[in-house]
């Protein structure tokens, strides 16, 4: 790859795509985005703009009445003089005299009228004492509330529930309270609300961080009765997420987009007969996608960091977007390669952005409720974004395996990125063979192949742990053992996807008449693609840098690449190479199949995946 | 300058080139005719470095076709004009010019001769918004802009209006006479048969003939041999105040001579026409692959 090469083609394609949108069109997207900018401004500030409902209670009260302070706050009264002949006019709801009510409801909207003036009657209290100089005489009850994780809990950071400083407090759902408390150490990700009469206020756990952000982002830096306390919902993580994820989705469709142009119409043909190699031109092609992206997450971050609404916002946002945004690029360019018109481009984006979006997106949504959540590298960018230090070994463990996955996408789709497979109209799933057929010239390559496509792997199975270790609470009844439904399922998914990165590889090499298609043959390609499997499996010990295994389902997902501590050598030599000779049989299996054409591939892999489950099942039944 | 060897090319199971071995010389224009599907563009294609042969080799200048430096020496111009649509030509030539690492003040010098030599107007018009022959001037523009040695031209006059066909033919042919070797492809077998050196015939992806315009008219061509005479005779047509017959071989024109005797009459003219490349590759085609005879000795 020549470095100045690729720069020309990147350059080349900024000018090019530049002069492809006229300045009507792009004043347009930007006014569209400014509005929806201010719409979404309105919307987090707690619509402190115009609203609805606006003076639609009319009440009558003067400014002698400690009411009329209630009243003026809340912009749902319009206040009137009093006037009792009003109310029977039916001009107004209430009628305050000091501090009498001197109309009786009658109506369904006097009745609303008194009940949101009791509402208003009672954060107006709250205020009131919040800003009080005698906190203790304010709120003379403390109450601590620490939420707990129901099983496998497990700090995510180990600074994570050491956050007592006595400075203010705010619970993980985005109440705060006031007062004055003497901290507390709630040593959890599930958060906490305090109220004390100590001379320090509190802080919880991480929730506390995001209470904190999320106060800021709505507005809401007031409540906290007991009455108003309810479970964390993690909005804030939500929304820290959902910030950084959807440009993502932007970019990927210009980018998928312009790599089609290529091929359409032979366009990129030329390029291929230049001194530019493939690398030059995929990289330069991509560079400026991967620039706008990260540079939009370094962006968001500058401007919350900035703005005071994550002050704690730093570098590692950024870099925890990074493999994100190779993951998201490199499937999309494997889609372009993929896709035979921007019909089947939009169908396939659309499947990336909701595949990639999920497994980024939902996992960090929890960012302080599971460990799972740091499968996804936006969890370390919420965590940062809240204030809460991302150690190595979660940053490694949560980078890796997208980073790794995308860049084998790119090694598969630049297999493509030649004259003979850009520009030819074949389906969808023999481009894929195609693709990794590429990657095939002796039987050796069976085995490198399963060990390229394990990061694949990974991500798949990490992804399952997370969507379904929700179902670890719901038994099932399978051959007599009683056993958590989500770890059946996980089990399932597990050996699918792994009997399929050992065997269309080896399919896709008898297709394209790579193999001899002969039973020796097929056995000792099966068996070589076995071993790399095997090999690249203890790639799986990556899991050990972070708290899966903590959870029942990611001990039962993680069997394959750790042991269980305290066994007698012999015992744990033999479960170290009992996987070996699993993936080495039924890969070998498949790989029969595959020599005899696709139906007889397809029985061999149903076989093998049964095997595989029963295996699984068998070790996951005695062991976990 | 050139030298291909044994080179095939299979897609799947289906051979496209099957074993094609010739050379080229420097400052040699080399046609390559066919019918469609019998191998040219792929044949193009795989001395362009876009496509790796199956098996065999071939070499530009003593350099691999799918190395950098190769390509640095060549020019293509594939069958189609695929530019990048939202590009002015400058802009587009540039950006070329700037891969080749053509120094900047030298590609603006040979794009604007290029263009001016193609008789290009409205160069700060998008490229989307040409007519088709004016992108493929453009086209022609780009292939130029490294100042190349080989150019390899796959139907440079494909789709075009009689006028710019002409132009664009013409163009090549000037090219050539700058020393440029050139390796070419057309349907139109007049194009071919007016600025072509030497010429392969492929069918079924072989070379089934080869050789200069003598040397396939000898082989696979015909001599005709149109009889003037003074009187009517058997199969002969009236023309200007002579009776015309189109013999093709010497004893008939003998016949004709004694016919036009017999009946008080004379022979008063007798003119030869060569086959045209067009006849003699429809020979070519009509002999099919089978008893392929080569004029010339295989290339090494």
């Amino acid at each position: 790859m020549q470095p100045d090469k690729l720069l020309r083609v990147a350059k080349w394609e900024v000018t090019k795509n530049a002069g492809g949108v006229d300045k009507r069109t792009i004043v347009v997207m930007a006014l569209s985005l400014v509005a929806m900018g201010a719409v979404a401004a309105i919307a987090v500030s707690g619509g402190t703009g115009a609203g609805m409902d606006d003076g639609i209670y009319r009440i009558g009260v003067d400014e002698s009445s400690p009411y009329y302070g209630v009243a003026a706050d809340d912009r749902t009264f319009d206040i009137r003089e009093p006037d009792p002949t009003a109310i029977e006019r039916r001009q107004q709801e209430l009628l305050y005299r000091g501090s009498q009510l001197q109309s009786v409801p009658r109506t369904a909207k006097e009745r609303a009228a008194l009940a949101e003036l009791r509402d208003s009657t009672a954060q107006y209290n709250d205020r009131t004492l919040a800003r009080d100089d005698n906190q203790t005489a304010a709120f003379p009850v403390s109450v601590t509330l620490v939420y707990e994780q129901q099983s496998g809990s497990s700090q995510l950071d180990p600074r994570g529930g050491d956050s007592s400083d006595g400075s203010g407090s705010a619970d993980g759902s985005g109440t705060s309270t006031g007062g004055s408390g003497d901290g507390s150490d709630t040593g959890g990700t599930g958060g906490s609300a305090t109220s004390s009469s100590g001379d320090g206020g509190t802080a919880g756990g991480s929730g506390a961080n995001l209470g904190a952000i999320g106060a800021r982002l709505t507005g809401d830096v007031q409540g906290g009765t007991p009455s108003d306390i309810s479970p964390p919902f993690p909005f804030e993580s939500l929304v820290l997420a959902f910030l950084y994820i959807v440009p993502m989705n932007f970019v990927i469709q210009a980018y998928g987009s312009s790599m089609l142009s290529e091929r359409l119409n032979r366009r990129g043909e030329l390029l291929l007969v230049t001194p530019a190699s493939r690398g030059d031109i995929i990289g330069g092609k991509t560079l400026p996608y991967f620039v706008g992206a990260v540079g939009v997450a370094a962006l968001i971050t500058a401007a919350l960091r900035f703005g005071n609404i994550a002050p704690a916002g730093s570098y590692v946002a950024v870099l925890a977007v990074v493999p994100l945004v190779v993951l998201f690029l490199s499937a999309t360019f494997c889609g372009a390669m993929f896709a035979r018109s921007f019909k089947e481009l939009t169908f396939v984006t659309v499947t990336i952005t909701v595949t990639l979006t999920s497994y980024a997106f939902v996992p960090a949504i929890f960012t302080d409720v599971t460990p799972i959540a740091l499968i996804s590298p936006l969890t370390l960018v919420v965590l940062d974004l809240t204030g809460q230090s991302v150690g190595l070994s979660s940053f490694v463990f949560s980078v890796t395996p997208p980073l790794l996955t995308g860049l084998v996408l790119f090694g598969l789709g630049a297999g493509l990125y030649r004259e003979e497979d850009m520009f030819t109209q074949r389906p969808i799933p023999l481009k894929v063979l195609d693709a990794l057929a590429g990657g095939i010239n002796s039987r050796r390559s069976a085995l490198k192949m399963s060990i390229i496509l394990l990061p694949l792997v990974i991500v798949a199975e990490l992804a399952a742990i997370a969507f379904l270790f929700v179902l670890d609470s719901v038994s099932l009844n399978v051959f007599g053992t009683n056993q958590s439904l989500g770890i059946v399922l996980v089990l399932g998914v597990i050996v699918v996807v792994e009997e399929l990165a050992k065997s269309l590889h080896v399919y896709a090499g008898y297709e394209h008449a790579r193999y001899e298609r002969t039973l020796r043959s097929a056995l000792g390609i099966g068996a070589l693609s076995g071993l790399g499997f095997f090999i690249g499996e203890k790639g799986l010990l990556i899991a050990r840098l972070s708290d899966l295994e903590s959870l029942p389902i990611g001990e039962a997902a993680l069997q394959g690449a750790t042991l269980p501590a305290g066994l007698p050598l012999w015992v744990a030599g033999l479960l170290f190479l009992l996987p070996l000779a699993l993936h080495t049989v039924t890969a070998a299996i498949s790989s029969v199949g595959a020599s005899r054409g696709r139906r007889a591939y397809l029985g061999g892999l149903v076989l093998a995946i049964v095997i595989h489950f029963a295996y699984n099942f068998a070790v996951v039944s005695t062991l976990v | 300058m050139i030298d291909a060897r044994d080179i095939r090319k299979e897609y799947g199971g289906f051979v496209a080139v099957q074993g094609s071995s010739f050379s080229v010389d420097r400052g040699e224009v080399f046609g390559i005719i066919g019918p469609n599907g019998a191998g040219k563009t792929t044949t193009l294609k795989m001395l362009a470095g876009l496509l790796e042969p199956t098996s065999g080799s071939a070499e530009i200048a003593g350099l691999d076709t799918e190395t950098a430096e190769m390509r640095q020496q060549l020019g293509f111009l594939p069958e189609e004009s695929p530019l990048y649509e939202e590009m002015t030509p400058i802009s587009y030539l540039k950006f070329f010019a700037d891969l080749y690492d053509v120094d900047p003040d030298v590609a603006e010098e040979r794009m604007h001769d290029t263009l001016d030599e193609l008789e290009l107007e409205h160069r700060d018009r998008k490229l989307g918004d040409m007519s088709k022959g004016m992108k493929r001037k453009v086209a022609i523009a780009r292939s130029l802009i490294n100042d190349p040695d080989v150019l390899i031209y796959d139907e440079p006059a494909s789709g075009l209006d009689p006028l710019t066909t002409n132009y664009v033919i013409e163009f090549t042919e000037q090219l050539a006479k700058e020393g440029k070797t050139i390796v070419f492809s057309a349907h139109n077998l007049f194009h071919v048969e007016s600025i072509c050196d030497r010429v392969v015939i492929m069918n079924e992806g072989e070379i089934v003939a080869r050789g200069d315009l003598e040397q396939l008219q000898a082989e696979y061509g015909h001599t005709r041999y149109h009889v003037y005479t003074t009187v009517d005779v058997p199969g002969a047509a009236k023309e200007n105040g002579t009776y015309e017959r189109v013999v093709e071989s010497m004893e008939a024109v003998e016949t004709t001579r004694r016919q036009a005797e017999n009946r008080g009459g004379d022979v008063v003219d007798i003119r030869t026409e060569e086959s045209s490349l067009e006849e003699v590759f429809l020979n070519v085609a009509e002999a099919g692959t089978r008893g392929t005879r080569y004029v010339e000795e295989d290339a090494e």
